[in-house]
């Protein structure tokens, strides 16, 4: 057997996938998100949101101010534990905590924007709205099954909750043009994506250069693989300065302005330039045609500019520059690593396998999916370019999403960290429920998706949530019964 | 004094360590910087985010990485 070349194969799916990945334009939704992210770290008080959770909110107000405390300020890992513990112990109780556990990894921007950006918005959608739904419903069933225990927490942390900070209108206004950025690059409408211009760079020998490449990195279609064009060539060197110049331009940037911080930022812009524009290579040249998406891009930077010039403190911008290099860190490294290693194992796994198991939208399809989820742990939004790989692999979009469900929520790691702090038994009450409403998430995105209609679906939802609540029902009457039989 | 700085071990949490130590340093006080990153001891002080700075029992700031300037004003107030 020929060990070396078959190392070599491997080796070689990984870097193509890794190659093509870089260069795709995910990277105008990518980039953006990252900026979003930070802003909102930085710029939006936690108070704004977490005043909304103390122990005296009613629940009309609690539930879903916790799911919006989970989209927009948790971005990163080290908000999520404090805060859930945060709501538990002294604040709205377990059932919102719940809620905001459950709606963190799944909704947070970067998660959203980059599985609609990769796989598709059918897919980013359904994942915000079955998960805000399945959220709040078992944040509702915890604090149901519990609620004898809820009423021993331990009081007093009301001052916590008291904080009066609101959102400062120009950091709103900036928020919401990076929003208007990143759609200006995702979005496929003609406006944007049709040309006005062109320009013809008089280069020879790209279109060698993109023979090249297509030789380096072959394009297959069969298992999804992409190619690599001039254009994504050109995208990659970019991102390799960017990493040179951030690395003192950002990350110092507590010190104050530098050389490297303009240098930086202007790479970045220039990035999203290059990846809005489209670019063909011929014999005479390279063609570089002025879309819909540029003019977006352009417009968009100049407002962010103005904005932070005039309306926002130094300090601020400081922050929101920080922070954003923190998360573009903390984990474009852990998607280098793990879009490499999607390409390795798409080597390894065979298309049948995938369709045999989950090709179509059955329960043990759907129920193989969340397994996946629970079993296997991968670091923040790697889940994402795994189930792009499944998908390329022929698995139906319904267990697709029970796997997205399923994966960032239930890992090993998060269900040791959640057991310390709210006990074992309503960890693991937890993750069967999770388990449960992924499943079904995936059955019904996946009968959506089939052609069922709209109405039946909503029947059988109904007809499933009615069983719940005769069952929970039961179940607290049964122990009421019980607590007298005691007395 | 006896300055904690709370967080699980997240960049931002570093950076006020960090920062709590330039602090100190240019303001030449001597003080006992402790780091604390188990969930459960982190629990027991009053806060909703990490990073926390805790100066001589007392929290000063939490869920945010405060500025140098804002923790030297934080350590003269504690030294009196």
């Amino acid at each position: 057997m020929d060990v070396i070349g078959f190392v070599l194969k491997l080796l070689q799916g990984g870097l193509g996938n890794l190659a093509a990945y870089l260069a795709a334009h995910v990277l105008l939704c990518l980039v953006p998100a990252f900026f979003i992210a930070g802003a909102m770290t930085a710029l939006i008080p936690k108070e704004s949101v977490t005043r909304f959770l103390g122990r005296n909110a009613p629940k009309v107000v609690s539930y879903p101010a916790a799911a919006l405390a989970g989209s927009v300020l948790s971005v990163c890992s080290c908000t999520i534990v404090p805060l859930f513990a945060g709501i538990y112990r002294k604040g709205a109780g377990l059932g919102p905590a719940i809620t905001f556990l459950f709606f963190a990894p799944a909704a947070n921007i970067l998660a959203l924007v980059y599985t609609g950006g990769l796989i598709g918005a059918d897919l980013a959608f359904a994942r915000l709205f079955l998960s805000l739904l399945f959220g709040i419903g078992i944040g509702m069933i915890m604090a149901l099954i519990f609620r004898r225990s809820e009423q021993a927490r331990d009081g007093n942390g009301d001052a916590m909750f008291a904080g009066k900070a609101t959102l400062k209108k120009a950091s709103l206004a900036f928020l919401l043009i990076l929003v208007a950025l990143l759609l200006s690059g995702t979005l496929k409408i003609g406006l944007l994506t049709n040309s006005y211009g062109k320009i013809t760079l008089p280069i020879s020998g790209l279109d060698r250069f993109q023979a090249f490449l297509s030789r380096v990195v072959p394009a297959d279609a069969a298992k999804g693989q992409e190619g690599v064009s001039v254009q994504g060539a050109i995208l990659i060197g970019l991102l390799i300065l960017i990493a040179a110049a951030a690395w003192r331009g950002l990350g110092k940037i507590s010190e104050g302005f530098n050389r490297w911080t303009w240098a930086s930022l202007g790479l970045v812009v220039m990035t999203l330039l290059v990846a809005a524009a489209g670019m063909t290579a011929h014999p005479g040249g390279l063609d570089i045609l002025f879309t819909g998406k540029m003019f977006g891009v352009v417009l968009s930077v100049v407002l962010l500019a103005f904005i932070a010039r005039k309306r926002l403190t130094p300090d601020e911008v400081r922050d929101f520059l920080w922070e954003s290099w923190r998360f573009i860190k903390q984990i474009f490294p852990l998607l280098v690593v793990g879009v490499f290693a999607v390409g390795i194992i798409r080597e390894l796994i065979r298309p049948e396998w995938i369709e045999a198991l989950a090709g179509r939208n059955t329960l043990l399809g759907n129920m193989a999916g969340v397994l996946f989820g629970v079993f296997m742990y991968f670091p923040t939004l790697v889940e994402v370019p795994i189930a792009k790989m499944f998908l390329s692999l022929g698995m139906h979009r319904g267990p697709l999403l029970a796997y997205l469900m399923a994966d960032p929520e239930l890992s090993l790691q998060s269900i040791l960290m959640i057991s310390a702090i709210i006990g074992k038994t309503k960890a693991w009450v937890y993750v069967f429920w999770v388990a449960l409403f992924s499943t079904l998430a995936g059955l019904i995105y996946g009968a959506f998706k089939d052609g069922a209609s709209v109405l039946r679906i909503t029947l059988y939802l109904a007809a499933f949530l009615a069983l719940l609540a005769a069952g929970l029902w039961r179940m607290s009457r049964r122990a009421n019964e019980h607590q007298g039989g005691i007395r | 004094m006896k300055i904690i700085v709370l967080g699980p071990g997240c960049p931002r949490c570093h950076e006020v360590e960090k920062r709590t130590i330039n602090a100190l340093a240019e303001l030449g006080i001597a003080a006992e910087v402790e780091k604390i990153s188990d969930i459960q001891r982190i629990m027991e002080y009053d806060i909703l985010g990490t990073p926390g700075l805790v100066i001589d029992g007392k929290v000063v700031c939490s869920g945010k990485i405060p500025r140098l300037e804002e923790i030297k004003a934080w350590i003269l107030e504690a030294a009196g």
